[in-house]
């Protein structure tokens, strides 16, 4: 990475380089409302002003090599606040996109690859997700107010079908009670699926549109086999 | 050549000056002005001198200007007139509608006992300059007797009888051989960027401030009228913006807001000043030694804010990134400046219906043909000597363009 102190060799940017990706980079004012709204601005120097500078003077190499664009977290405030429009956070995406997947960093890219040869993240078989739903829907039927609940897992014709982020089975269990009592008080008909429930898609925090791609269409799969007409995606 | 006519819609910097231009080149001049009062947004800045040595921020140009204007024989005014319709014959005739003034300007002394007597906050309005005159005039939005009736007290009090609470609108035809549109510009209201203008009280736009210092020669905070420690300007609010569709520079913020903040060091010595900023707009051929002076004083950072937050104490919280460290930093001011620019005013949209004639892509209007013109900031952004500079030279055109018609005749 290059860092602002360093001398640029001038015969390396080439201002068209990046001109095919499409996001108006080269309109920069460089006013610094993004890096000033920016939550992770800062965080080993990432400055999503410098970054579109670099874009914009087609140091792409450096750029897709950089760590900066997988500390953002693609909130999009800097896109919000930004006077010339140009998509900062899709700016990132391509440039993640551009990276070697082998390269991708460790937990997304190990992620991804379990959720396309899984169907979750976690590499949680079935049967182990199956006991932990129907462990904390009896953790939940022990509250008052709440006796006989129980979580309907592949229930066909539900309401609703809701998607699970992997560290709900994981290590914040208790967050699924949350939504689940919500759904007992407002006596709703839902479910969650036994196989493909992953409602995260690194994909998109990865550039992967491909992977993005196989991963929504598990959900509408599963809710054309279940004939759910509504989709909750919680992400 | 002395029996020509031209009206003139607006009575700021421009219209002010191309009216004095060819007044003196012995054409008759109708000006009418939307507003109570002469002098457009310019005639609300204060002399900005620094150890009563002269910055060239241009604010006695437009007063110069409004005095040569009022005492000109060639120059009619009419006060809160617009023009309801034109129609174009050869000549221009044009049905001017005047509000009720009110306060009739043969009789006011300027005396000020209506203002000093008046129940009601903003029912008695101010002019900014002593050439305003009258000085005063009735808010009929505010007023009570337009309200209900239940009050007339400046009308009993008026030592000089001239108040007329009754006194009807009324009805103008001016015949002109040219027309010159020169209605300037709306200041952009920054509502809705993430700085809490109208909900923060101590957060003011470049204008509120020039009209401050201008009133009461200091600069001081709005929630509780002391004076405050910190200051930060905010630049290009509104200017160069994609989004607003905005994409040009106001040109004259920086200037603006840079011979403010000096002049509240001068002023109040122990205030500290932060100016955000993208860059700075030279202005003039004195920017050079100016901004070396500035930059002393003031504490320039190169990047433009995120967000503002208003703290229980009324104090401002800014956020913007820090340019070394490349990290978001938190700054707590008392008040923040925000230099709103240069945008198309409202009118243009009536001005264009009425002489059929339409806005440049960004809004703004410019044309000198069939004997209509435009002058000043109705053309785009421009700085009062601009101004002045644009208004002298159509005020020429419209010369030629009307002794051309005498000579077709
Ligand atoms: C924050 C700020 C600070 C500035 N500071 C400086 C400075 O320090 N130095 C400098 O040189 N310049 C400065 N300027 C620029 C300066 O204000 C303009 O150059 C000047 O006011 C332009 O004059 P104008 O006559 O074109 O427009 P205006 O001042 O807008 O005058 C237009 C007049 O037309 C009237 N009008 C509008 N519509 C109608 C209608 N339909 N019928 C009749 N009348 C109508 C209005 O009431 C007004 O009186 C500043 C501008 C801003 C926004």
């Amino acid at each position: 990475m290059i860092s602002s102190s360093e001398i640029i060799d001038m015969d390396q940017l080439d201002h068209t380089r990046c001109r095919n990706w499409p996001f108006l980079q080269d309109f920069c004012v460089t006013c610094g409302m993004c890096a000033s709204s920016c939550p992770a601005s800062g965080i080993d120097g990432f400055d999503p002003r410098m970054l579109v500078r670099m874009v914009s003077l087609g140091l792409a190499e450096e750029v897709i090599d950089a760590r900066w664009p997988w500390i953002c977290t693609m909130c999009g405030k800097c896109e919000n606040v930004c006077p010339m429009q140009i998509d900062i956070a899709d700016l990132i995406r391509k440039i993640r996109s551009k990276r070697e997947r082998e390269k991708v960093p460790g937990i997304l890219h190990k992620g991804l690859v379990a959720a396309l040869e899984t169907g979750n993240n976690l590499r949680l078989p079935k049967d182990d997700f199956i006991f932990i739903i129907e462990d904390v829907a009896e953790e939940v039927a022990e509250e008052p107010g709440f006796e006989g609940f129980k979580a309907p897992i592949d229930k066909k014709g539900a309401n609703i079908l809701t998607t699970i982020h992997n560290k709900l089975v994981n290590t914040h269990t208790e967050d699924l009670k949350h939504w689940w009592k919500i759904f007992h008080a407002a006596k709703e008909d839902w479910t969650v699926t036994s196989e493909n429930w992953e409602g995260t898609s690194w994909g998109y925090f990865t550039g992967d549109d491909d992977a993005m791609k196989i991963m929504a269409g598990r959900i509408v799969e599963q809710m054309e086999k279940l004939e759910v007409k509504t989709l909750l995606w919680p992400e | 050549m002395g029996d020509k006519n031209v009206l003139v819609i607006g009575g700021g910097t421009a219209g002010l000056s191309a009216a004095v231009e060819l007044a003196n080149l012995g054409v008759h001049v109708e000006l009418i002005e939307k507003s109570k009062f002469l002098g457009g947004h310019a005639i609300g800045y204060t002399c900005k001198a620094i150890e009563n040595t002269c910055v060239k921020c241009g604010a006695c140009m437009v007063e110069e200007k409004l005095q040569s204007a009022v005492f000109h024989p060639n120059i009619n005014v009419l006060a809160a007139s617009q023009v309801q319709n034109i129609s174009q014959n050869n000549r221009f005739s044009a049905n001017i509608r005047q509000e009720s003034l009110v306060i009739d300007p043969e009789k006011c002394t300027n005396c000020g006992l209506c203002l000093n007597r008046c129940p009601m906050e903003g029912a008695i309005l101010q002019g900014f300059s002593k050439n305003n005159h009258p000085f005063y005039a009735v808010n009929i939005k505010k007023c009570l007797y337009f309200k209900d009736r239940s009050c007339t007290i400046c009308r009993d009090e008026c030592p000089e009888t001239a108040i007329d609470l009754d006194k009807k609108a009324s009805e103008h035809t001016i015949e002109a051989d040219a027309v010159l549109i020169a209605i300037g510009f709306q200041p952009f209201n920054p509502k809705d960027k993430p700085y809490g203008y109208g909900r923060f009280n101590n957060v003011v736009t470049g204008l509120d401030l020039e009209r401050m210092l201008k009133q009461s020669g200091r600069v001081k905070k709005p929630s509780d009228n002391k004076l405050p420690q910190k200051i930060a300007f905010i630049q290009c609010v509104g200017s160069r913006d994609a989004k607003l569709n905005h994409l040009w520079c106001s040109k004259v913020c920086c200037g603006s807001a840079l011979r403010m903040a000096r002049l509240i060091k001068e002023r109040q010595p122990k205030t500290e000043i932060a100016f955000f900023y993208m860059d700075v707009q030279t202005f003039g051929k004195d920017f050079e030694p100016f901004y070396r002076e500035a930059q002393k004083d003031i504490r320039m950072i190169r990047a433009i804010p995120g967000d503002i937050y208003e703290m229980d104490d009324r104090r401002l919280k800014i956020n913007f990134v820090n340019n070394s460290t490349h990290e978001t930093k938190e700054e707590i001011v008392d008040l923040v400046v925000l230099s709103v620019g240069i945008t198309p005013v409202e009118d243009i949209g009536t001005m264009s219906r009425i002489f059929k004639i339409g806005p440049d892509e960004s809004g703004f209007l410019r044309t000198d043909h069939n004997g209509v013109f435009t002058a000043g900031t109705v053309q785009g952004p421009m700085s009062i000597p601009e101004t002045i500079a644009n208004s002298g030279s159509v005020a020429w055109k419209i010369k030629k363009y009307i002794d051309g018609l005498t000579i077709d005749d």
